[in-house]
């Protein structure tokens, strides 16, 4: 953290993209400089007095780890890069009561079912009936990704309803009883597993229309443990991703198709950093539409970038790429190198300021006189579904399969 | 009752007092810290500041405003404590009249909106300060910011129309209004800009807009030697040809570029001189090529012109970012920047720069040179561990002996970033030099009329 804060010398700029500042009504630590301000102080008064009662946890996990302040820094730093780092320390000094209860109840439950609420099997639903190859070397990975989005969803609401305190009250039982957190598969807005459920069949068939066999794990399938990541939880972390690696060889895996742009992410950037042996070759299933024959129309659309293409190590363009080619597409203001995020990392921690975010993204996006509005990220889209003219990126592309590209299985 | 809670009882959960919420309102972007302060609020509404300052006048308690913070004078800095008033959520643009050119806007906008918004109807709001993507209408007009346009538009106090000020006392004023022409007696509004929060809070700003150049082009011309590039500035001026931008950035600003951007310069290069032209689009060329044609008789080492607005946005970010990307210069990272700023008539810049250069030689000290050569305006940044007394001592020797050359050549102390902590000795130099130290008696005066109590901001410009 030192490296990192020691290069800035508070210019501010940082604070003009930062979403969580305006969101949270402008306290200075709940934005990108606040956050370099308190990391610089925390270091100080760890050096100077061996400790320090800064109570950091909200200004660093409020953090929604988009880079939008990297991308304006004149000096390169990065007040995500200074959250992290704060979150491991506040994961290290748990006991201090400095993390957050939700994260450690995340942590716990995934650890123990690899998945963050306990509803992997309940993640698999959307595959049934449909046909995939057990031997191939290619496995379709959605990460339990857009699946989730039902439940944690569901979750944020009911975390608003009960309040901070008793909903950390709980989280902290569920923490000791990871069990308990499969309640939470009863929590579950239906409408939107159903629109979930539905995208991931569209992104099936259109790798099968691009002839693509594959193999997909169903209820065996894992969470790849961005959440731990994200949170802090480095030890845990390279626990879980020594399991995952071995789930991936166990079923011959050699090709992962991503779907989503944290997994994307995470198994591209953060696997391969941490583990040596991460030798699978991690591709975004856009990556295999580019010869599928689609049909364009005039239809006036844009597309909201998410931060994990656009902002962070991988750089993506692969959405852009396709939607440019069929439709009329127009970029909101905030767009490119200055994309805002939707907001949807903080939900569940801190919902309040998630709501205002996607809000203010959501009218963004509304303004550029779009008919519909195109996410690419199951996050983007459970945060952004205000009204019916926001669909996920698959949706897009099945609709413009050409007549006869779509199989007879569909 | 403390002050916190008596704030509280009106303006509930805007009031921070936990230590971690409030450490980031003890620094500006200079290198100054105040002490922590007793309660940070952040209202919404000019009657909300307004019985703000009822209460802390009431209780006696010291007051700072706050815009960006991306002051680099240590002005917003509370140095007794008390309360600080974060003016960002008042941020919206209330109105727009391109017709009376005028935009009615509150203190929290940041400059860079303000422009994204007036960009889409044709116009802009000329003040350009390098921070402008952090700095806020009611902080460029407490500091009356400059900037890279200032050549040709002049600084932030030429951009007023009106105010609306809470005073110390809670009353609310306004000054000016949203004519173009107007004569009242006493111009308060020309007086609020460079007050530094010292006078009263700027609640909302009515400010003169301009329509957009129709078309801008880019001269880049590297020299080895800084004289040139002074003398090819004076020439096109003579000649009629007004710079949109015209800046200078030494071999140390070009390498910091180098490092934070990816932008190249020729091996053998000393200075960049950047200018841009503003014109018609139908008359810009010629204008380019006119400009260019005066620069080369100049000998430069390299000379290139461009109409690429991406490439041209990409070098002026940089520009813009230089404060802070310059920082990849220091030897060590215990060292601080501290930014010099004075100004001379422009034609006397490139003898001040050769007399800084000269300077930083005595003083041993390593200066990054850059600044605004339109308007004869030299930024310095030194790199000093400011922890030890000796080395501070020796900066503050440096900028005296540099104020000095630049009151030698008819200039002054501070050209667009005020005075705040930093330049208090400095201004009292300016002052005595030309005889008029009287002038400080006077502005503590006027800040008695407006702040009885001393409750404003006390201790910045003057003791």
């Amino acid at each position: 953290m030192k490296g990192e804060v020691e290069k800035c010398v508070n210019c501010g700029f940082c604070e003009s993209v930062c979403p969580t500042l305006p969101a949270s009504g402008f306290r200075s630590t709940m934005g990108a400089r606040g956050r370099v301000d308190l990391g610089k102080a925390f270091i100080a008064e760890m050096n100077n007095a061996g400790g320090s009662e800064l109570k950091i946890s909200d200004s660093f996990y409020s953090c929604l780890d988009c880079f939008a302040c990297l991308q304006v820094c004149p000096a390169g730093v990065n007040a995500g890069k200074v959250s992290g780092i704060g979150r491991e320390i506040a994961a290290i000094y748990g006991q201090h009561a400095l993390e957050k209860p939700v994260a450690r109840m995340i942590v716990e439950t995934t650890m123990k079912f690899m998945n963050p609420l306990g509803v992997r099997e309940k993640c698999a639903g959307w595959a049934k009936g449909l046909a995939f190859d057990s031997d191939s070397e290619t496995l379709l990975y959605t990460g339990n990704m857009y699946q989730l989005m039902a439940y944690s969803s569901s979750l944020g609401k009911l975390k608003m309803r009960l309040g901070e305190k008793a909903a950390d009250f709980m989280a902290g039982i569920i923490s000791r009883h990871p069990a308990a957190a499969r309640l939470s598969g009863m929590a579950v807005d239906r409408r939107m597993r159903r629109q979930m459920d539905a995208f991931l069949r569209d992104i099936y068939f259109l790798l099968a229309s691009a002839g693509l066999k594959f193999n997909y794990l169903g209820v065996d399938e894992p969470y790849p443990g961005t959440f731990i990541y994200d949170l802090g939880y480095r030890d845990k972390f390279l626990e879980y991703g020594r399991r995952i690696i071995s789930i991936f060889r166990y079923h011959n895996v050699r090709t992962i198709i991503t779907v989503d742009p944290h997994t994307y992410d995470i198994l591209n950037v953060q696997y391969r950093k941490y583990f040596s042996d991460f030798d699978f070759r991690v591709v975004h299933y856009l990556d295999y539409l580019r010869d599928v024959r689609f049909a364009g129309n005039g239809e006036r659309v844009t597309l909201h970038e998410p931060c994990h293409f656009t902002l962070r190590e991988g750089n993506y363009s692969g959405p852009s790429e396709l939607v440019s080619g069929l439709a009329q597409l127009t970029f909101p203001e905030r767009s490119g190198k200055r994309t805002m995020c939707c907001g949807g990392p903080d939900e569940l921690l801190f919902g309040e300021i998630s709501g205002k975010i996607s809000e203010e993204r959501f009218s963004q996006l509304k303004s550029t006189g779009a008919e519909r509005i195109i996410t690419a990220c199951p996050i983007c889209f459970a945060n952004l579904r205000k009204d019916r003219t926001v669909i996920d990126i698959s949706q897009f592309l099945v609709e413009r399969l050409e007549a006869g590209a779509v199989p007879k299985s569909s | 009752m403390n002050i916190a809670d008596r704030l509280r009882l009106v303006h509930g959960s805007t009031v921070l007092t936990g230590r971690e919420e409030i450490i980031p309102y003890m620094r500006d972007a200079s290198y100054f810290s105040g002490k922590l302060p007793d309660a940070v609020i952040i209202p919404g509404s000019t009657g909300e500041v307004a019985e703000i300052m009822r209460i802390c006048n009431e209780m006696k308690v010291q007051v700072t405003t706050r815009g960006g913070g991306s002051s680099l004078t240590g002005s917003p800095v509370p140095i007794s404590g008390g309360v600080v008033i974060s003016m960002a959520r008042m941020n919206r643009i209330i109105e727009t009249k391109p017709s009376d050119s005028y935009v009615v806007a509150e203190p929290g906008v940041r400059l860079d909106d303000l422009n994204r918004e007036l960009g889409k109807i044709g116009f802009f709001y000329p003040p350009d300060p390098a921070s402008s993507m952090a700095a806020t209408v009611g902080g460029t007009i407490s500091t009356n910011a400059g900037g890279l346009r200032a050549a040709t538009y002049g600084t932030t106090k030429e951009w007023i129309l009106g105010l609306e000020v809470v005073l110390p006392t809670g009353e609310v004023i306004e000054t000016g209004g949203r004519t173009l022409k107007r004569s009242k007696g006493y111009d308060l509004t020309a007086l609020m800009a460079g007050s530094e929060g010292t006078l009263g809070i700027i609640t909302r700003a009515i400010l003169k807009i301009w329509p957009l150049p129709e078309a801008t082009g880019r001269i880049m011309a590297y020299f080895r030697e800084i004289a040139p590039a002074g003398r090819a500035i004076a020439e096109l001026k003579t000649r009629g040809i007004v710079p949109y931008v015209a800046e200078f950035m030494d071999r140390l600003s070009l390498e910091s570029i180098r490092i934070a951007k990816g932008l190249e310069f020729p091996d053998e290069a000393q200075y960049l001189l950047l200018i841009d032209v503003a014109s018609t689009v139908e008359s810009l060329d010629r204008v380019m090529d006119r400009a260019a044609g005066i620069v080369r008789t100049f000998d430069p080492i390299s000379i290139a012109t461009t109409r690429n607005r991406e490439e041209m946005e990409r070098m002026y970010e940089a520009r813009k970012g230089l404060y802070s990307s310059a920082l990849s210069q220091r030897d060590s990272p215990d060292e601080y920047v501290v930014i010099g700023d004075v100004v001379v008539p422009a034609s006397g810049l490139p003898d001040t720069l050769e007399g800084i250069r000269e300077e930083a030689k005595r003083f041993s000290l390593k200066v990054v040179l850059f600044g605004h050569i339109g308007d004869g305006n030299v930024h310095a940044n030194i790199f000093a561990n400011l922890s030890r007394e000796d080395v501070r001592k020796n900066v503050d020797g440096f900028q005296m002996s540099i104020a000095g050359i630049a009151l030698d050549h008819g200039g002054s102390v501070s050209a667009e970033h005020g005075i705040g902590l930093e330049k208090k000795d400095l201004l009292k130099l300016e002052l005595e030099k030309r005889g008029s130290s009287y002038t400080i008696d006077l502005m503590r005066k006027i800040k008695s009329a407006f702040d009885p109590n001393g409750i404003l901001n006390r201790g910045k410009i003057f003791d």
